[in-house]
């Protein structure tokens, strides 16, 4: 991995809300420690809108970019500190930037954090309501370092969230896909990354991007690829993949006349991978009937089963259009039934909906098609804004607060409790997470985890004083995500220990024997 | 100004897109595209701030953009990617070798910082050299992310079109106005980057800014050197680190460490009622009294139902400090007291509250507003239906108008031909399609040709284009077209959230 010192151009003594410049000022008087932690809120008391989602477990990623990209090494120089006096002067018409605390950092540490974060193991999924990731400063003078971090720290708040509804979603592809054709075969393809151009920026794009490939195979947002080469490694040559496929540009060019002369160019363009052909561009019903069903339909019937026409539909109502297009092709290209008995369309044509998609009409479409004796074999999705744009840090609560200092030598359990609403409690004191013997995760606060009752503490040591000490690749990311996968209340899927085996040989694209995996974090 | 070092322009891409130069019609010679905020029925927000195109144009696009380095890149990352070659390495080299890497493309569009209705050509894109025809729509992914700082500047000015409305009418004055909503976004968002351009496209409108990384976006790609300001302020970690029996001491430390400027507490880590009760309103009472206007203490509330708790609190403070009432009969805390409301701010929930402050008589003088997430994420390219789409192409030298019309969505139909953008007799903007447009009345300017950036703005020329007319601080709207409401505008940012 590269040893590059996050972007050169980058000042952390800038990375932060305004007011914690001020911070330093504001803890009592001979604060030596301040220590702060990460979770994903539990929200108990939920109000009268019912979730149709719970999301009860996250999936814990994204903190090694955060690491790599901005916290690790020399972050301190004497022109990011003249930068950041000069702009703070200004922003506050006043001088009140700690230049003396960020000098001592440069000088005693050249320029490298003095914080010590603990974590859970990249690609866990865990429990709400757990603590996640810890931090604190390492040295005396520095105790206001703990929280200048957490704004650039709480904005793992999206890789999290966008894994965890990835995932989620990928629990409902499955159970759909084994009910109505017996397998699991193409999971991973099924859900199509189509968010590059929806979301709020480049590097936005990279992060969200590369936490849906945790989950699946298929994207079209390129610059995913590149995060989790450049911050995570994997053994494979790239994570993700994708195939031709048109737009409405490259049918409209060719003039309202010539929708047909547009498909078979394209389709002549591809003939050996597979293609998805944007229809609706004009009318998506009469594409599919007498274009795709009767006028090129000898081209689509010579294609073969891995070189599929993939028809994509890209408006109206998601479900209505799909089984509409469902009906339309089966009636001209005849379908057969499947070992769980559903229908499936000859193999050269297959059908993705790239539009409209979330969580709910996801489940909404696969629920529809099932109804209508459609296997999922059938569909594929893609998904852009749902996916990498839809999402805040409410939807899983994500919060970072301080929960233990050392004053005057003494360490003190600290909180919040707001009486207007019991959600925003936090935890007390010095946090541990582990596992207890029936599986259950539980986070001990007080410092009890010192006491050894409840084993290992599962939050390893990831960054100390500007040092990376334990990464993760992603290989094992996925692996984490198998096996949380395989966790027992989602074995509901995959009913027999040879089913399982079958599974994890087909699925894990490389190189784990789940079977070898530390017994303490996971049971199966 | 010379795009990005090492950032790959050919990288930059929706995968298919790379098979796109295959599929157009053979002999095709010119793509013209263009990008508008697609008007919908029901649609909450008229108009939209064009903001955000010179941030792309400087950082990736303008200047020496391929290089030999990057061809190899990206020819080698496709080819695993589509697990076949498929990548166009002639057409990107040719860029290189004609154009010395930088892109033969030219990009007009509305000046910045604009207001234009919705449903207008906000920019073309076209290219300018038949052999890279494909080129137009290659750049849509990077271009179409224009949604953003469009639609955080747009909800941005919608947010002071409501305190607008409520400050002249509860005080007679704007005074203030542009620092009445402070951006408490940057933990909020998803990216570094997404918070720099967020952040600066909230300065398009209010000067009064937490995300730091916004200033700096400015100060870089705007031209203005500090674009908003803040004030010291307490966090949780400031007040709990003290120990729950001596909240009393924490706020004091404050009120001494921040002696003149105002400075903003957090009051709610325990119970804020009390603590504006006993602690600022008895036990501190004295030192907060005897703080001047320019130094206001600033009580935040951060938790329970906003609109209430800040009545709540209200009345609390009148309580114990007393109030005066305004030139136009409304009641204002004395000077050295303020309050600022930073949870659960969105544009509804902003109306409610001034709305019940004002039933109660209360000026909006007396609160400041933060908002996060509301600001700078809980948008997306369906807020404002951001689209980009092909209206023209030339092939065998005849130019066509094209567009899709899906009979399954009417809204989604595009415009055709090439277009420009004027200003009616009646004073209206408008677009005018297939290529009938005056030159002269046009309103787009050709900002980018062939890798140079031709015209620039500045902060400064923003900001006054993007100024509140007459019109939006009264509750009758300007917009003739429709017949919807500003309370209609104000229901609800997003659709579709979980």
């Amino acid at each position: 991995m590269e040893q590059h010192i996050g972007t050169t151009d980058f000042n952390i003594l800038l990375a932060t809300d305004s007011y914690k410049v001020t911070h330093y000022k504001q803890y009592p008087p001979n604060t030596s420690k301040v220590y702060s932690y990460f979770e994903c809120r539990e929200k108990k008391t939920d109000p009268t809108k019912l979730r149709k989602v719970k999301y009860d477990k996250t999936v814990f990623y994204g903190l090694q970019y955060i690491l790599h990209r901005y916290l690790k090494g020399q972050v301190v120089t004497r022109e990011k500190i003249q930068e950041a006096k000069e702009v703070y002067r200004e922003h506050f018409q006043d001088d009140v930037f700690n230049e003396k605390g960020w000098n001592y950092i440069l000088e005693k540490y050249n320029g490298h954090l003095p914080i010590e974060i603990k974590a859970v193991p990249e690609g866990s999924v865990i429990p709400r309501g757990n603590v996640l990731f810890t931090v604190e400063s390492t040295d005396p003078e520095c105790y206001w370092l703990t929280n200048w971090v957490e704004t650039i720290l709480v904005q793992i708040w999206y890789p999290i969230t966008v894994a965890t509804n990835s995932r989620e979603q990928k629990k409902i592809l499955a159970k759909y896909l084994k009910e109505t054709s017996g397998s699991l075969e193409g999971l991973e393809y099924k859900l199509h990354d189509f968010g590059y151009r929806g979301v709020s920026s480049q590097e936005t794009a990279g992060i969200g991007a590369s936490a849906h490939l945790v989950n699946f195979k298929g994207t079209d947002t390129v610059a995913g690829i590149g995060v989790i080469k450049k911050y995570y490694g994997t053994k494979d040559p790239v994570p993700g993949f994708s195939v031709p496929a048109a737009e409405h540009s490259t049918i409209t060019a060719w003039g309202k006349d010539h929708e047909k002369d547009a498909f078979e160019h394209i389709i002549k363009q591809f003939p050996s991978v597979p293609v998805s052909i944007v229809s609706d561009s004009y009318d998506i019903y009469n594409a599919c009937e007498k274009i795709w069903g009767e006028d090129l339909r000898s081209l689509i019937e010579m294609r073969s089963a891995d070189a599929p026409l993939v028809v994509r539909p890209d408006s109206g109502n998601p479900l209505d259009t799909v089984l509409k297009v469902l009906e339309i092709l089966g009636k001209k290209f005849s379908p057969t039934e499947n070992s769980k008995g559903y229908k499936v369309l000859p193999p050269y044509i297959r059908v993705i909906q790239g539009d409209g998609v979330d969580i709910n009409t996801l489940q909404e479409i696969v629920e529809g098609m099932k109804k209508h004796r459609w296997s999922i074999e059938n569909i594929a999705f893609g998904s852009g804004g749902a996916l990498l744009q839809k999402l805040t840090r409410d939807l899983l609560n994500c919060s970072f607060k301080c929960s233990y200092v050392v004053t005057n030598g003494l360490g003190v359990n600290v909180f919040k409790d707001p009486v207007a609403d019991p959600n925003k409690r936090s935890k007390k004191g010095r946090l541990s997470l582990h596992r207890k013997p029936n599986g259950d995760f539980v986070t001990l606060e007080e410092g009890k985890g010192d006491l050894e009752e409840y084993g290992q503490d599962l939050l390893h040591t990831v960054f100390r004083n500007g040092k990376i000490v334990q990464n993760y690749t992603f290989d094992e990311e996925w692996r984490r995500f198998m096996c949380a996968y395989t966790a027992r209340e989602d074995f509901a899927l995959l009913d027999r220990r040879t089913e399982r085996r079958k599974y994890r040989q087909r699925n894990i694209h490389s190189l784990i024997d789940v079977a070898k995996l530390p017994p303490l974090l996971y049971n199966t | 100004m010379m795009a990005a070092q090492d950032f790959n322009f050919l990288l930059a891409t929706d995968s298919y897109k790379i098979t796109h130069y295959k599929q157009y019609p053979p002999n095709v010679s010119k793509v013209y595209s263009y990008f508008e905020c697609r008007r919908k029925k029901g649609a909450h927000f008229n108009e939209v701030v064009f903001f955000g195109l010179q941030y792309l144009l400087k950082k990736y696009l303008a200047g020496r953009v391929v290089t030999e380095e990057k061809i190899q890149e990206a020819k080698v990352f496709y080819q695993m990617h589509f697990k076949q070659a498929v990548f166009d390495e002639e057409g990107w080299r040719k860029v290189l070798e004609k154009y010395d890497g930088r892109l033969p493309i030219r990009i007009k569009a509305v000046p910045e910082g604009k207001i234009i209705p919705r449903g207008n050509v906000l920019f073309t894109v076209e290219n300018t050299d038949p052999d890279f025809y494909w080129l137009t729509n290659y750049i849509e992914t990077m271009l179409v992310q224009m949604w953003y700082p469009i639609t955080v500047a747009t909800i941005s000015r919608e947010f002071k079109k409501i305190l607008a409305k409520h400050l002249k009418a509860t005080s007679g004055s704007l005074e203030g106005l542009d620092i009445k909503l402070h951006d408490f976004g940057y933990r909020g968002v998803s990216s570094q980057e997404s918070a720099a351009l967020g952040g600066a496209a909230h300065l398009v409108n209010f000067c009064s800014t937490d995300t730091v990384a916004g200033l700096l976006m400015v100060q870089r790609y705007y031209g203005c050197p500090m674009a908003g300001f803040s004030i010291p302020a307490a966090e949780h970690s400031t007040i709990i680190s003290w120990g729950k029996s001596r909240e009393k001491d924490a706020f004091e430390c404050l009120l001494d460490q921040f002696p003149s400027g105002p400075v903003a507490v957090v009051s709610d880590s325990y119970d804020i009622f009390k603590a504006c009760k006993h602690i600022w309103g008895d036990k501190l009472k004295e030192r907060v009294m005897e703080r001047s206007e320019d130094s206001a203490l600033i009580i935040r509330p951060d938790s329970g139902d906003p609109a209430q708790t800040l009545i709540e609190v209200i009345k609390i403070l009148e309580e114990c400090f007393g109030c005066s009432l305004n030139s136009i009969g409304y009641k204002v805390l004395p000077s050295y007291l303020r309050i600022i409301q930073g949870d659960g701010i969105d544009l509804n929930s902003i109306n409610e509250i001034l709305e019940k402050l004002s039933d109660e008589g209360w000026s909006a003088e007396n609160v400041f507003f933060g908002c996060g997430s509301a600001l700078l994420q809980k948008i997306n390219r369906d807020t404002l239906n951001c689209a980009f789409k092909c209206s023209y192409v030339e092939t065998n030298g005849k130019g066509m108008d094209v567009y899709k019309q899906p009979v399954t969505d009417p809204s989604k139909g595009s415009k055709r031909g090439r277009l420009s953008l004027r200003r009616n007799s009646d004073g209206f903007i408008e677009t005018v399609e297939r290529g009938a447009g005056k030159p002269e009345e046009d309103m787009l300017v050709t900002v980018f040709e062939n890798g140079t950036i031709l015209q620039e703005y500045t902060l400064d020329e923003i900001r006054k284009a993007a100024q509140l007319w007459e019109d939006d601080m009264s509750p009758s709207q300007h917009n003739k077209e429709d017949a919807t409401t500003l309370e209609i505008h104000q229901k609800h940012i997003m659709n579709g959230v979980h």
